[in-house]
């Protein structure tokens, strides 16, 4: 390239650029109030709490770095491994219990010819429910006396009242069917608009090749769900793998710390700990992040192959 | 889409102000003085909604600038609370003062978040009239002052006083009948199930307060949950047959006894909820225990106090309180008009001031339809004018038969035989949290072993925490 081409070239980028500039202007004075929130709330903490995780901490204050200090004491904190255990309890649970509830809920409303959005509303209700008006509600449903609305039932049936999510193997269950309860009304929402895609001649055609309503289900239906099946599998594990204010809410960790999630121990280092645990608080949100992580790039991957697919 | 010149201004000035506004509240409050002068003083605490309370902290604002015209009053509506205290005071956003509990009180100290009032103190003539052993606990240990000490409680027994009267547990007079020691509790609470159907006593055993209440029960049993070596090392000690005893008293009330409610996982809140429903005819409290049962529409009247129970080994009580703590981020002037402004209610001395203020309150108690007639300990190292007016004008005040609290009132003006113990003196909410889970696991299995989970219990706590006390 001659120099004089070279200099062409370079004036009409640096006019481009400005045009460019000058163009995006507008659209950068849209994205600055959200850019400053994300700044402030979401990338600003994540890479202080990351930083300051490898300091010993005076409540919010870093003292003086202290290498993996922090994560030894978390790791080598007796109650870690029961910790961690109740924590891929809970997601476990959540698969078993409320993975696939949605998916049924939204084939049912998707098949009903009368009262659908009628239905459709009314299943909606617990997600509009504020989440801690809910957890109470649960609260005094599981509670574990004569006054709890599930012994009330048991003990007209003439049986004995139960102890609940004071029974620390139900603990978890509990709190995850509450949960499901919460949380699936907008999972199935999301199952119901996939299902409404779905062309009614690839079950015209089914139906003519004689498919009855179970190879109808699993030869059209599955196929033009199954990304968003994925996804949600995806999703549901990174979330619950968060799991906070419920055992907060509903029995404090208990009992006997049965269903302390990580999530939970991170606030009780945070919040609890008199300012003493935020240097642990943070190692311990680094050593979820760095969990989450991976659950998260294969949810992007999964969502790239999802989204080729429409 | 083409946008207008107009949108576009919109658009930059929203984004402008956005950002100042975001970044605004990054600010520390620096701000001492008013443009005329004044230092001011920003009260933490001050009651957000409209009414008798408010206009009783305006009114009491007024005669104060009045009488201090350096100093400006200004509401800050933020009141203590753990879970935001510490990012407020990293962000330098605590008011100059504020109210908190002798539970907290020597973390913040210990996070440096309290300014040294000593100095303060001596120049008001203050520091020598408080009683010693109060002062100690909002002290360092080279004895420098961190925190005002303004009330000073003993835990003791609440009780139901109509539950116990159908127990048969109430003299004609409506003075209750004391039960001397821990089986005496639990014989009483047996008798209150027996006639009225419910449980006899409720004991916390979630969010920290299981451990709180089992302390001085456990003290009483002889245990000591803590020591230290030589070197300045802390030991757990509570792997002992003492503390399993304690723990089986505890169990026995639920297994043996089955006075105890169904429900085992029972915060501060469910505690007070439980009783001030009539869940339970007893319980183990503070003297500021009815301003907690006031929302469950417990009557003045139907609410009792007496004495700690003696244990097997010892009688003994936790002592507790509230204090005002001045911002570590006040310059002299503001802790000097900061303890003006507690000085008004809290000290030796009656001024005219402090008796026109103490009567608000004590009007708004009774507006709030809240039991007046339950003294306080003293804080002070003598009788003085003030704890004789304070103790006056409530008698004068009370709205209950005062026998209800008769035993209550004599044992903390006369403790007796009884030990006054403070928390422990490290990582006492940390105890209490292992000590939650320890009452929790013995109500939930009936076939728990005491002393295989204090066992655990006690390495937990060693190794979680008194091993990283230097960290």
């Amino acid at each position: 390239m001659s120099s004089q081409e070279y200099n062409t070239v370079k004036l009409k980028k640096r006019t481009g650029g400005k045009v460019r500039i000058g163009k995006e202007i507008r659209a950068w004075a849209l994205l600055i109030p959200s850019v400053v929130l994300f700044f402030l709330l979401v990338w600003r903490p994540t890479v202080l709490g990351t930083v300051w995780s490898f300091f010993k901490m005076d409540a919010y204050t870093p003292r003086e770095f202290c290498g993996f200090d922090n994560y030894i004491r978390v790791l080598t904190h007796t109650q870690f491994l029961p910790t961690l255990w109740n924590t891929v309890q809970y997601v476990l649970w959540s698969l078993v219990l409320g993975y696939l509830p949605p998916v049924i809920i939204a084939v049912m409303i998707n098949e009903m010819v009368h009262f659908n959005n009628g239905f459709r509303s009314v299943i909606y209700l617990p997600a509009i429910i504020p989440g801690i008006a809910a957890m109470l509600i649960w609260y005094y449903i599981y509670y574990p006396d004569q006054t709890g609305l599930l012994n009330m039932l048991l003990m007209k049936m003439g049986m004995e009242p139960y102890m609940w999510l004071n029974d620390p193997k139900f603990a978890i269950v509990g709190i995850i069917i509450y949960s499901t309860w919460k949380g699936f009304p907008g999972t199935m929402i999301l199952y119901l608009a996939a299902l409404q895609s779905v062309s009614s001649e690839l079950y015209e055609a089914a139906l003519l090749d004689g498919a009855g309503i179970w190879k109808r289900a699993w030869n059209v239906t599955r196929p033009q769900i199954e990304g968003v099946m994925l996804l949600n599998f995806v999703n549901q594990i990174i979330g619950v793998f968060q799991i906070m204010e419920q055992p907060l809410a509903m029995t404090g960790g208990g009992p006997n710390g049965a269903s302390v999630s990580l999530s939970y121990q991170l606030y009780q280092y945070g919040f609890n700990s008199g300012g003493k645990g935020t240097g642990q608080a943070m190692a311990l949100g680094v050593i979820i992040f760095a969990i989450l992580l991976v659950m998260t790039i294969f949810y992007f991957r999964l969502n790239k192959r999802v989204e080729s697919r429409y | 889409m083409k946008l207008t010149k107009g949108f576009k201004i919109i658009a930059l000035a929203a984004a402008a102000s956005f950002m100042v506004g975001s970044f605004a509240g990054c600010s520390s409050k620096d701000n001492t003085l008013t443009e005329d002068g004044k230092t001011q003083i920003f009260v933490g605490g001050w009651p957000k909604n409209e009414g008798t309370d408010k206009d009783n902290w305006a009114a009491r604002q007024a005669r104060f600038e009045e009488a201090n015209p350096e100093f400006k009053i200004v509401p800050d509506y933020w009141s203590f609370d753990l879970k935001s205290f510490y990012s407020k005071a990293a962000g330098g956003q605590l008011p100059t003062i504020y109210g908190t509990n002798f539970t907290e009180v020597s973390q913040i100290i210990a996070a440096g978040y309290s300014a040294d009032i000593t100095d303060q103190l001596k120049k008001d003539g203050l520091y020598d009239k408080f009683n010693p052993d109060v002062l100690k606990l909002v002290s360092s240990e080279d004895g420098r002052v961190y925190a005002f000490p303004f009330a000073t409680y003993a835990l003791g027994m609440g009780f139901n006083v109509d539950m116990m009267e159908a127990a048969g547990l109430m003299e004609a007079d409506g003075t209750p009948k004391q039960p001397k020691d821990w089986n005496e509790v639990a014989e009483f609470a047996v008798k209150i199930k027996e006639a009225t159907g419910k449980p006899g006593i409720v004991l916390p055993t979630a969010n920290n307060n299981g451990g709180w209440i089992f302390t001085p029960i456990a003290w009483s049993f002889g245990v000591d949950f803590m020591e230290q070596d030589k070197d300045g090392k802390w030991k757990a000690t509570f792997d002992s047959p003492e503390a399993v005893e304690a723990l089986q008293f505890v169990k026995d009330l639920k297994w043996k006894y089955d006075v105890l409610p169904a429900n085992s996982i029972i915060d501060g809140t469910e505690y007070y909820k439980v009783f001030g429903t009539g869940g339970a005819g007893m319980l183990i409290s503070a003297g500021d225990m009815p301003a907690k049962l006031t929302q469950y529409g417990m009557k003045p009247d139907q609410i009792g106090m007496m004495a700690m129970p003696k244990g097997p080994k010892k009688h003994v009580t936790l002592t507790g309180g509230s204090v005002t703590v001045v911002s570590n981020k006040a310059n002299e002037k503001q802790i000097e008009g900061a303890l003006k402004w507690t000085e008004v209610l809290y000290k030796p001395t009656v001024s005219d001031d402090m008796k026109a203020s103490s009567i608000e309150g004590m009007n708004l108690k009774l507006e709030r339809g809240e039991l007046v007639g339950v003294k306080s300990m003293s804080i002070w190292n003598t009788d003085t004018e003030a704890v004789k007016f304070t103790n006056d004008l409530i008698e004068s005040k009370a709205n209950i038969n005062m026998n209800h609290v008769k035993l209550y009132n004599d044992f903390i003006a006369d403790m007796g035989d009884c030990e006054l113990r403070p928390e422990e003196p490290v990582c006492a909410q940390e105890l209490y949290s292992i000590l939650d889970g320890c009452i929790q696991e013995i109500l939930i299995n009936k076939d728990a072993d005491c002393a295989k989970i204090l066992k655990k219990a006690c390495n937990d706590f060693q190794v979680n925490y008194l091993d990283n006390l230097d960290y």
